[in-house]
Order: C-alpha cells, then sequence, then structure tokens
C-alpha cells in the first residue's frame, strides 16, 4: 500500500514523527511511485518559492524604517507607561460608566416621580408632606398655666423672690395700730 | 529570555530578526513594496506601544507576524477596488532582470505571474498557511501558533493547499501550451 499523499506532504516538510518518519522512508526506497510523487511536490514547492520577492527589494528600506521607528519610539520621550496605558483605556469607559449611573438615577426619578399617593403606599414615613395640617407643636416646655398658684409662689420663694400678692378690688383689714395708740 | 517590547535593545533585537519575516509574509499580501513598508512599519509600531511582555522571542515573532497579517489583510479588503485598478502593475521586477536576457526575463515574470495568481485564487485559510509554510519557512507549530489553529489543522491545510496549486498550475500549463 502507498503513502498518502498528506503523509508525504508532512514528511517534505520535515514535520513526520518516528516511526512513520522511517516508515515512509523504507516504503519510497522501493516504490517508484511514491518517489515520483515526492519529486512533483519538490517541484511544485520550488516553483511557488521562486514567486518569493528577492531579499534586496524586501529589505531595501530596513535600516530606514528602523531608525524611523527609533526615532518616533525612543527619542520623543514618548515612554508609554504602564499605569498611562491602564488610564487611557479605562478612562472612557469609566465616564461612560458614571454617565450610565447619573442617566439612570435621574430617570428613575423622571419616570417614577415623587408622588406622595404612590410613595404612601410603599414608605409612609417618606410620604408626608411638612404642610400646616399634619404639623404639631410638640414642645416639652410647660406653659404657666400647668402650675397652681401656689407651686408659682414657692418657686419664686425659693429663687428668693419676696412677693407681695393681692388681689384688685379687696383692701386688706386693717388693724390700725396708730389709732390704737391713740386710745 | 523575556521580550519587553518597550526596551530599546529588546525592540532592536526583534526587529532585526523579524523585518524581513513580516515584509515577506505582507508582500505576499499586498504585492506593493511601499505599502508592505508602511504595513511592517506600522506592526513594529504597535508592538511598542502595546508595551507587552513576551516569554521569549518565538512569542513576539508570532504576536508580530499575526498583527502584520491582519494589518495586510485588511488592507486588501479595504482597498479592494483600488487594487484591482493597479492590478497589472503590482508585480515589481526582480532586480536581477538586467543582468539577463530579456526573453529569459520575461518566462521568469511569466511564471511568477502564473504561480502569484494560483495562490491568490486559493481561500483565505489555506493561502495563509502555504505562505508562512513555503516564503516564510515557518514550521508547523509556529504557523498553528500565528493562526491559532492546531498542528494537525496546520498539516491538513498545507497539503490541501499543495494539492490545490499544483491542479491550478497544471491546468494553467495547459492552457499554455
Amino acid at each position: 500500500m502507498c503513502i498518502d499523499s498528506q503523509m508525504l506532504s508532512a514528511y517534505l516538510d520535515g514535520e513526520l514523527p518516528e516511526p512513520y518518519r522511517t516508515q515512509v522512508e523504507e516504503h519510497l526506497e522501493h516504490c517508484a511511485a511514491c518517489r515520483k510523487h515526492l519529486e512533483d511536490m519538490k517541484a511544485l514547492d520550488e516553483r511557488i518559492l521562486s514567486a518569493d520577492f528577492p531579499e534586496e527589494l524586501l529589505d531595501r528600506n530596513k535600516e530606514r524604517i528602523l531608525a524611523l521607528l527609533d526615532k518616533k519610539c525612543f527619542q520623543s520621550g514618548k515612554k508609554v507607561s504602564f499605569i498611562r496605558r491602564r488610564l487611557e483605556i479605562s478612562l472612557p469607559s469609566l465616564i461612560t460608566a458614571a454617565a450610565a449611573v447619573v442617566f439612570i438615577f435621574i430617570g428613575g426619578f423622571m419616570f417614577f416621580g415623587t408622588s406622595s399617593e404612590q410613595t404612601e403606599d410603599i414608605l409612609p414615613s417618606f410620604a408626608l408632606q411638612a404642610d400646616s395640617s399634619n404639623v404639631r407643636y410638640v414642645s416639652n416646655t410647660a406653659s404657666l398655666e400647668s402650675f397652681t398658684l401656689e407651686e408659682i409662689l414657692q418657686y419664686l420663694d425659693s429663687k428668693g423672690y419676696n412677693v407681695d400678692i393681692s388681689i384688685k378690688g379687696l383692701q386688706p383689714l386693717e388693724s390700725d395700730p396708730a389709732a390704737v395708740d391713740h386710745e | 529570555m523575556e521580550i519587553k517590547s518597550t526596551d530599546r535593545d529588546d525592540f532592536r533585537r526583534i526587529y532585526d530578526g523579524n523585518y524581513h519575516l513580516l515584509m515577506q509574509v505582507v508582500m505576499h499580501i499586498v504585492y506593493n513594496i511601499e505599502i508592505a513598508e508602511d504595513l511592517t512599519q506600522e506592526a513594529f509600531e504597535r508592538f511598542y506601544v502595546k508595551n507587552m511582555t513576551f516569554p521569549g522571542e518565538d512569542d513576539a515573532r508570532y504576536w508580530l507576524i499575526r498583527v502584520a497579517k491582519n494589518l495586510a489583510l485588511n488592507h486588501v479588503r479595504r482597498n479592494k477596488r483600488e487594487i484591482e485598478l493597479v492590478e497589472k502593475v503590482r508585480h515589481t521586477p526582480s532586480a536581477s532582470v538586467e543582468t539577463r536576457d530579456a526573453a529569459q526575463a520575461a518566462v521568469e515574470a511569466d511564471e511568477k505571474r502564473a504561480v502569484r495568481a494560483a495562490i491568490e485564487s486559493l481561500p483565505e485559510n489555506l493561502r495563509m498557511v502555504i505562505q508562512l509554510k513555503e516564503f516564510s519557512g515557518l514550521d508547523y507549530k509556529s504557523i498553528a501558533k500565528v493562526l491559532g489553529i492546531s498542528e494537525t489543522n496546520v498539516k491538513v491545510r498545507v497539503y490541501r493547499a499543495r494539492k490545490k496549486l499544483e491542479e491550478a498550475l497544471s491546468t494553467e500549463d495547459r492552457d499554455v501550451y
């Protein structure tokens, strides 16, 4: 049985691993057809190679371009630092992300609004509006009315005041000492 | 040995070792020396700008070939129309033409044209493999790395490309004679 063409192609490229390589070589020794096949492949390779470009053409500007690149990359001080590269990559996406967050935030208010009826169902404590109907004076400071006259007097007395109280239109009964003296 | 693309010495070494190879790869796609030089230069610029560290010279080479190849293929796709217009003049004369007689040169030019046309008629997946194999002299492993396919796949494609080229070139011979 003759050698598979694909195997022969790999053999020609020196890419056929053992033990196949030895087997192919042994076969080639006594099989003219396969030898011919291999020769044809080699000839084709040579033909293909003849279409290659001459080295002096391809390399004609090698030094000039190197000098150019050297100037552009290494002499202009345009050193691309690790951090700068990373920043350059991430900055636009960072801005986009920030814009998206702001947009969603504002959009949320725009679409779902702050309508108190809706909010009341979900979060009653947030829905109360601060108007006169539901704001009450809840100061702890007691007024004067909540104390009896005695308590007030007692308090003032404790503070060292001497309070003289009289009721309008009533004259206190006077024992007239002078009159007694006169008698 | 580790290669840092922004290290001046590393850059120079990689440039020296791969310029010719990249030119060859690109040239066999665009068939225009000026464009090939531009694209090769761009590939090296990207190599620098990318600021990458490669585990070895081979890895840097694979990366560069891949980039140069893609640049060239993109160029061809983008400029298909213009390329067709300059089709007839794209075959650069070989430098040795003047030293031989005109008839011989003409035959050689015809042969080159035929082979290039045959290669160009291959589907892209076969074409890249056979070009990297024949002109750039890369082994199966390197081709696999560059193209991101398996070595077995490379082997199959090389074989298929050879078969197709053989058919294309032999029918052309029949046409000629």
